[in-house]
């Protein structure tokens, strides 16, 4: 194929399966939010935009889902520069770096429906803690799914999470020679914890701070985990949207518009704001 | 000492889940309290596989739609991240490459939709296909934008300037230099259709049966054992995959 043939035959391609669905999808979205299309269209108005940005339950479902994205994103850094600190020549190579990539394998509906076999009240844990005499009664063992403050939500996304992100820091330490960079802060006086505080931690958040802001927008967008292991009241963003449009309640169809048009309007204000992710430090350099 | 203990817990924290949903497949009883099932048999797996084959049905669709996707998404993608790198505007495009790619799969469904069902490409396999081909396209894209560089077009130029036609520049030196990035495509989109749920539930309106379509069926119809077995055969390709090539898995997450 002759490529300078046929540039425009590619930028037709790229228009066509990248921009175009995009476009017109938010073009539908935005004029059923309007009141120009849809079964109850009665002409351009701003009701359901009033309705949805003055409903509580919208504001509540993005607070929630971005404090789920946030607390799940923090709690898995902990965990992955821990991992990455400690073990990292064993995660660059030698068995365990299989052992790391393992829970890639499951996808985010597997994932969630293991966390909801251990963690809900008739699941593994509960039958652990009823065997070692904890509580007496499946209604006695506490609400870890589908619970208000989305706890299993945040432990499967943990879950999910942790690996890649201790491949990422494990690679930032590597790619960026902090060893190195230790050792000259030692040398130079400084004890472990203040070169882990003024050295280490601050080039591996610099270097991943825009893939740990993608992955807050990304379990924030979340949709099978918050379906499993969520409840109605308040709901993740993916979830709410879905339900508001499949609902029976014709009028709640031009709200659910709203709202996916309202998420999509915030999420590529952030990636214009913030700009382009690095992937330099996605690519593993394994042996 | 500490270290090695700590890394024993995570190995076998790890491995857990997957003799647990081993453990649950081949289960027929597990009643509140016990700790293991009180009957173990083989009977979901011969039903599902061989006698009923639902799953086993699914399991084909999933593989058949993963590796068309895959096959179309590398081909794809293959030239049009060309184009992109080599374009003045490579910024622009990126950033519109970008959108579609962070975007929850199943919002970009919800705002699709209508236009599926407009297009009669509502509930079958060729309209997943191509919504999933709209989301993974990108996903694509960001995968060879990196391998695109200064050092691969001089080494294209140098075979033009030795005489070589674009048809043979690209398939005796391009495409031979792309094959460990096109194979990174290849699998990665190949996972992203494999773990898709969103996407394919909303657009296949539940009658394009993948398997992760069905393990959320069995998980409705609180039928654990089968969710279960359903489960492992979505781990095992992926666990494949690994074993071939670690670097497979990372970006499809």
């Amino acid at each position: 194929m002759k490529l300078k043939v046929y540039p425009i035959l590619i930028k037709l391609l790229f228009w066509l399966l990248i921009v175009l669905p995009v476009v017109a999808g938010l073009g539908y979205a935005l004029s059923y939010s309007l009141g120009l299309t849809g079964l109850l269209s009665k002409g351009f108005t701003l009701e359901y935009w009033q309705k949805a940005l003055t409903t509580q339950s919208l504001w509540a479902s993005f607070l929630y889902s971005l404090s789920i994205g946030i607390i799940s994103v923090f709690i898995s850094l902990c965990f992955a520069v821990s991992m990455a600190l400690s073990w990292n020549k064993s995660i660059q190579q030698g068995r365990l770096s299989y052992f790391i990539f393992l829970p890639l394998c499951f996808p985010a509906t597997v994932m969630a429906f293991v966390v909801l076999q251990w963690l809900s009240p008739s699941g593994w844990f509960s039958r652990i803690a009823f065997e070692l005499g904890f509580i007496n009664s499946l209604n006695a063992f506490p609400n870890l799914v589908r619970d208000f403050y989305g706890f299993g939500i945040i432990v499967c996304s943990v879950l999910l999470i942790t690996p890649f992100f201790t491949i990422l820091m494990s690679n930032i330490y590597k790619n960026e020679n902090l060893l190195h960079l230790e050792n000259l802060s030692k040398t130079l006086g400084a004890s472990t914890a203040k070169t882990l505080k003024r050295v280490t931690l601050p080039i591996l958040f610099q270097k991943s701070k825009m893939t740990l802001l993608l992955f807050v927008i990304f379990v924030m967008g979340s949709y099978e985990v918050p379906l499993i292991l969520g409840r109605q009241y308040p709901q993740m963003v993916s979830v709410a949207i879905v339900q508001k449009i499949q609902k029976f309640n014709l009028n709640d169809i031009p709200l659910g518009f709203a709202m996916s048009v309202l998420y999509v309007i915030l999420v590529v204000l952030v990636l214009m704001v913030l700009g382009k992710p690095s992937r330099k430090y996605l690519k593993p350099h394994f042996k | 000492m500490m270290s090695k203990v700590l890394k024993y817990i995570y190995v076998l924290a790890v491995v857990f889940p997957l003799v647990f949903l081993l453990g649950l497949s081949l289960a027929q009883q597990w009643q509140f309290p016990e700790i293991l099932p009180q009957q173990w048999t083989f009977q979901h797996w011969g039903k599902s596989l061989f006698q009923e084959g639902d799953i086993l049905k699914s399991l084909f669709l999933s593989l058949g739609l993963s590796l068309t996707l895959a096959s179309l998404v590398s081909v794809l993608a293959f030239f049009i991240s060309k184009f992109i790198a080599y374009s003045k505007y490579r910024q622009i495009y990126m950033r519109l490459t970008l959108v579609p790619y962070i975007l929850s799969p199943v919002v970009l469904a919800v705002i699709f939709q209508y236009y599926f069902t407009l297009a009669n490409l509502s509930g079958n396999f060729i309209g997943v296909l191509i919504a999933q081909l709209f989301f993974a396209l990108p996903f694509g894209i960001v995968i060879f934008n990196n391998f695109w560089n200064n050092k691969l077009k001089s080494i294209e130029q140098l075979s033009f300037t030795l005489g070589a036609s674009s048809r043979q520049s690209l398939l005796k030196v391009i495409i031979p230099l792309s094959k460990p990035a096109i194979v990174l495509c290849f699998f990665q989109s190949f996972l992203v259709s494999w773990f898709e749920y969103g996407l394919t539930q909303f657009i296949g309106l539940g009658k394009v049966k993948t398997l992760t379509v069905m393990v959320f069926n069995f998980i409705n119809e609180a039928n654990l054992f089968y969710a279960a077995l359903a489960c492992v055969l979505l781990v095992l390709p992926p666990i494949v995959l690994l074993y071939m090539n670690k670097k497979v898995l990372i970006l499809a997450r």
